[in-house]
């Protein structure tokens, strides 16, 4: 189905720098969002690396002041989580939702604007650290006081109040664009738009907005105790004036539980459009799957305290209860993915591979986390390399792994280019093999008794184990290369991407690639979640409003050859 | 709109079919083989430990079977259903199936369930603690910024002596607790939070300051003579790393040996200064020596009169090295904040030497001694 | 393709109309973006809320004595009070007015509210520096850490809430808003009902319970 964009065409991104700087085109939005994004996963990558190599093998060879140690992991993964994965599916969105639901933009385009330009300053803030005399924070990115304080055997430099700041920041840039997504949701779907009608992609950002507009704030509330601790005399945590350090972790963690829902939903979104294209089936199971994305949401404000089982303040029975539950809808989930792809065609293009990785490595994810669950094996476990191995199975092997998938799927939407497969496939395969190589041997440093945040370890029976964990970290970082080269060349020479390359189910494939300034010259009939399917099957009609769409013939249904351009009539 | 789903060739199935099935094998191996060690907790020491161990089995068992059973599924569907290019028409477009999602939503919630009450069981007797604590050997664990210490206490909770060397060796040190009776130990720090951790314990407990933590265990009586190594595990600070800590079992009379040594070298009268030597006096406080530079003679014996104000739980000592830092010459018994002792030191010929304290060697607490 | 433009051009333009005057209906957009911004604000407090509790529960006596009796519920605050609600009314007031394409009731009314919420800042301001005197701030304890966090929050809430109350009245008084458009007038009003409402807890909370 070929869309006819106006004469003279528009073009689809007027260039020039100050265009890109004061646009409040959610495209180009999600486009710099997805940019800054993956800058920072490329320094929180390099944070990484130095640590893996001061660990591979035992002796400080590389800090010889720990003090640096302990800020590189630290900012390591404030980086990752805030300015890296949280954004970059925050951006995905951004390019997406409008799209998916028809309309011609996000409910409101300069706020949006203003949400995405917190990021790069409150980046710059948290990395400024690294300037002032005591370092950038080094209290892990969970900044327990007293540790976090500002006492001499503490925090004392402002490292630790630049972290405050930055996560202030980059927390209000969440919680704006949370509340844009809501409303562009609720208030902007296209005619015949259903709320069980939009594509799951829409759905998850639906969900992960809600965590984001309630849970947000109140690390915010966190944050903003801690600096009056650490500035203002304030004793909120301090026990030796009646302040009690287990206040913070409660609150803290009231935020940082759903906020790895916020980490992972949007990329299940992101799968869940890949495999059905790519099956050549509808999703298994869509309200299901809506329900249980919505019960993984609620439930996830019960489980916080599952990372404070080892504190001594928490009633354990309740929390392992509810964290075992929450295992329940994410099974459902994972079951309808597999019976998406169950009796379906798979096509083996490059988002789909990257989507079944998603599969099996969230599944070992969600796995390990179940023996967390079980609160005397957390005893042995909780603070050792087996819940970096946890959640790196799931914030990377689950969330990275699926925002790959989506890269890979809007990569021609986005820029009108299509993204070169065989890179794809060496991309793909190094960074499994990387990732697990890396990740997996952090199952047995934890088991036999490796602590986390360490930067040096003394049992021998560990060397082996952290060696090959800093190879795999290095394969990792090589593999990311034929990724940055494909983008480079494919957005110069890459085969033009047409309307339609992957036979998409949902409306942002009814549009150009890129598509115009606003967005869609017209839309078809939305009957189901799948409008684009139905149209291109003759289900139901082009739908618009004048234009020529009846002289086109629906598609008949044997024609099943697909070619960049779409299939035309 | 679909057409009816096509015949696909058998061969393809078996297939598919050998590789899950490789798989399951090759998993299968690796635990068989012993290989898959790795994967399960060191040998359990307590009895506690022991407890957690054959709870670790049977979520491990349950993990590996649903592992084999989702996985196979997606390698399963990975290699059978590939698009073929004879797939023209779509293939039967399932939208779902309302039976199976009650059968999969029911079935895991009551897998979970079931491992719910048998960890709570299980939680409910590695957090029991003796109703009547004069029948344990009580500890209380001090951590503290970058030392362990560990206080004795009698059986009504009244300090005995403490002990400030974490790890085991010839002097004694480390934390001794007999094998075959409860232990009952409490933790305190007053500076950040700390985690005692002892991997063959298959336990760790938080140290918070402000309150209170406690719990118990039994050391298995074929561990005596063994020695654990532990180690702080919550992120403390610059040298969390080397906040280490043996555990050392014995037997229930070498313990009471060992304890009645402590006592009385902790009760004994400090041997007196060498009347004519030098006394150089170094205090410490926020993790800073109040003095960079010492002078002393040289090949004469000489003593610090060193005043340790940080908070109780942060120890201190003063070591001397060779001028490069790292060539330790003379030791010293770290000593808790809020105490003062005399260090004792034998002669040094002249020389430049570094003092430092071996716990915080931070440039703070780094100096140089003048020996001429 | 091009011969089909101009057909397709007078249908794109119906189809853009289409979508944009097609919003949902029901709340309007900016409505509903500043109920989930209060939301977002109350999940704010409510850590700080629970901070408060726990803190509390932490430490008795509460009081401590040396604070016993310094939070007077029958003091100036109690006029704050009443003042902070009274202008919840006019506000109120204000978005009837305005309904109603009362122009001039909607000015009054809003800029009543204005001065209203002026003054509980003012006395506000004067109410702490009576409590520094006294010896309680920020510093003082956990008791002075959580009042001044709590209600200085507030403030600051009170505090934007009052410039956006004056950016309506600038608009109002320069003709912007009519019966059927002063969605501003809707959302800051609801904003200023929140901030009322936090207060009412606050004071009963920290001076009453």
């Amino acid at each position: 189905m070929a869309t006819h964009a106006l004469s003279p065409a528009v073009p689809a991104y007027r260039g020039g720098l100050y265009e890109w700087l004061t646009t409040t085109d959610h495209k180009k939005i999600g486009i710099m969002y997805v940019i800054n994004s993956f800058l920072f996963f490329l320094i929180g990558g390099v944070f990484a690396l130095l640590v893996r190599t001061e660990l591979a093998t035992p002796g400080i060879q590389l800090f010889t002041n720990e003090h640096v140690y302990n800020e590189a992991f630290s900012i390591h993964a404030t980086v990752m989580i805030f300015l890296f994965i949280i954004p970059m599916l925050a951006g995905l969105g951004n390019f997406a939702v409008p799209l998916m639901i028809g309309a011609p933009d996000m409910a409101f385009p300069r706020v949006n604007a203003l949400s995405f330009w917190m990021l790069p300053l409150g980046g710059l803030l948290l990395l400024a650290g690294f300037l002032t005399p005591g370092g950038a924070a080094a209290a892990g990115w969970t900044s327990y006081p007293p540790l976090s304080e500002k006492l001499a055997q503490s925090s004392p430099g402002p490292g630790q109040d630049l972290w405050i700041a930055a996560l202030i920041l980059i927390g209000t840039s969440s919680i704006l664009g949370g509340i844009n997504f809501l409303v562009t949701i609720f208030k902007m779907r296209a005619p015949g738009m259903t709320l069980f009608r939009m594509p799951i992609m829409v759905w998850t950002m639906l969900v992960t907005s809600v965590l984001v507009v309630m849970a947000t704030p109140v690390i915010t509330s966190a944050l903003v105790m801690l600096y009056i601790d650490r500035n203002l005399g304030g004793s909120f945590f301090l026990p030796k004036e009646g302040g009690q350090a287990v206040l913070y972790q409660n609150v803290f963690w009231f935020y940082s539980h759903p906020a790895v829902y916020v980490m992972v939903l949007p990329a299940m979104g992101m799968i869940s459009e890949v495999l059905p294209v790519f099956s050549r089936k509808p999703l298994f199971g869509y309200k299901a799957f809506i329900f249980a994305t919505a019960g993984i949401g609620a439930l996830g404000f019960s489980v916080w305290a599952h990372h404070m089982f080892t504190t001594g303040a928490v009633f354990l029975p309740f929390f392992s209860l509810m964290t075992f539950l929450i295992a329940v809808p994410t099974g459902v989930k994972m079951f309808n993915w597999v019976f998406t792809m169950f009796r379906g065609q798979l096509t083996f293009s490059t988002p789909l591979i990257f989507a079944v990785g998603f599969l099996t490595m969230f599944l070992i994810g969600g796995i390990n986390g179940a023996f967390s669950a079980a609160v005397p094996i957390d005893f042995a476990l909780q603070d050792t390399y087996w819940v970096v191995a946890h959640l790196h199975y799931v914030l990377f092997g689950g969330s990275v792994f699926g925002m790959f998938a989506g890269l890979y799927y809007w990569f021609p939407k986005m820029t009108g280019r299509m993204l070169d497969e065989g890179l794809g496939k060496i991309h793909f395969v190094l960074m499994f093999i990387g990732f697990n190589l890396t990740f997996f041997p952090m199952h047995m440093l934890g088991i036999q008794g490796m602590p986390r945040r360490i930067a040096d370890y003394a049992d021998p029976s560990w060397n082996g184990w952290n060696l090959l964990a800093t190879i795999g970290g290095f394969v990792i970082a090589i593999s990311i290369l034929p990724f940055l080269w494909n983008v480079f060349i494919s957005l110069r020479n890459g085969k033009i991407a047409g309307d339609d390359p992957w036979e998409g189910n949902t409306l942002e494939w009814a549009t150009s690639s890129p598509p115009p300034p606003y967005n869609f010259d017209r839309l078809p009939e939305i009957r189901s979640e799948r409008p684009v399917f139905d149209a291109r099957h003759g289900l139901v009609g082009h739908g618009g409003h004048g234009g020529r769409d009846e002289e086109e013939a629906p598609m008949a249904l044997e024609e099943g050859h697909r070619d960049s351009q779409g299939p035309t009539a | 709109m679909s057409t009816s789903p096509r015949k696909r060739p058998a061969s393809e199935a078996i297939v598919a079919g050998g590789v899950v099935v490789l798989l399951i094998v090759i998993v299968a191996l690796v635990f068989l083989s012993g290989a898959g060690q790795v994967l399960y907790p060191p040998k359990p020491a307590t009895d506690r430990a022991q407890e957690i161990t054959q709870l670790y089995d049977i979520v491990f068992a349950i993990a590996v079977a649903i592992f084999v059973a989702v996985e196979g599924l997606i390698v399963w569907s990975v290699l059978r259903y590939r698009r073929r290019p004879e797939d023209v028409d779509l293939p039967a477009q399932t939208h779902g199936n309302n039976l199976v999602e009650v059968l999969w939503t029911a079935i895991p919630t009551v897998i979970v369930l079931f491992l719910f009450v048998i960890s709570w069981q299980s939680l409910n007797k590695v957090d029991a603690v003796s109703a009547d604590l004069t029948q344990t050997v009580r500890i209380n664990a001090i951590a503290g910024q970058f030392q362990w210490q560990f206080e004795y206490l009698d059986a009504s909770g009244k300090h005995l002596a403490t002990q400030t060397t974490p790890l085991a060796g010839d002097s004694g040190g480390g934390m001794a607790v007999p094998v075959g009776k409860p232990v009952y130990v409490t933790l305190t720090s007053d500076d950040v939070i700390h985690a005692w951790y002892v991997p063959r314990f298959l336990f760790k407990r938080d140290v918070i300051p402000g309150q209170l933590n406690h719990f118990e265990f039994t050391v298995d009586a074929d561990e005596a003579g063994q020695t654990f190594h532990g180690q702080c595990a919550e992120l403390c600070g610059t040298f969390h790393n080397a906040m280490h800590f043996d555990v050392v079992a014995m037997a229930p009379a070498d313990f009471d040996a060992w304890l009645a040594k402590l006592v009385e070298k902790a009760n004994a009268t400090p041997p007196p200064v060498p009347s004519g030597a030098p006394v150089l006096k170094v205090e410490a406080k926020n993790i800073a020596f109040d003095v960079k530079t010492l002078e002393v003679a040289a090949n004469a014996p000489f003593v610090i009169d060193f005043k340790n104000d940080d908070v109780s739980s942060i120890t201190h000592d003063i070591q001397i090295r060779q001028s490069d830092g790292t060539t330790v010459i003379q030791n010293q018994q770290a000593i808790a904040g809020g105490t003062e002792q005399n260090y004792q030191y034998s002669p040094l010929p002249p020389g430049t030497y570094t003092f430092i304290c071996s716990i915080h060697p931070v440039p703070n607490m780094t100096g140089t001694l003048t020996v001429k | 393709m091009t011969a089909e433009a101009p057909a397709i051009t007078a249908g794109h333009a119906a189809a853009l109309a289409a979508a944009a005057g097609h919003a949902r209906r029901g709340i309007s957009n900016p409505i509903l973006g500043m109920i989930l911004f209060i939301t977002s604000e109350v999940m704010f407090f409510s850590g700080l809320f629970a901070a408060y509790f726990a803190t509390r529960a932490n430490n008795t006596p509460w009081p401590p004595e040396v604070f016993k009796g310094i939070l007077n519920p029958l003091s100036l605050i109690l006029v704050a009070t009443i003042i902070l609600i009274s202008s919840s009314f006019t506000c109120q007031w204000a978005v009837w007015s305005i309904r109603r394409g009362d122009r001039r009731g909607f000015i009054r009314n809003i800029g009543i509210t204005f001065v209203l919420g002026i003054a509980f800042l003012l006395m506000q301001a004067y109410d702490y520096t009576l409590l520094f005197g006294e010896g309680m701030t920020l510093g003082s304890g956990p008791f002075g850490t959580t009042y001044f966090t709590l209600t200085g929050f507030h403030g600051a809430h009170v505090f934007g809430g009052v410039l956006m109350l004056g950016v309506i009245l600038y608009r109002g008084m320069s003709g912007q808003f009519s019966a059927r458009h002063h969605d501003a007038v809707e959302a800051v009003s609801l904003y200023w009902h929140f901030v009322d409402v936090v207060w009412i807890l606050l004071f009963s909370i920290l001076y009453l319970l």
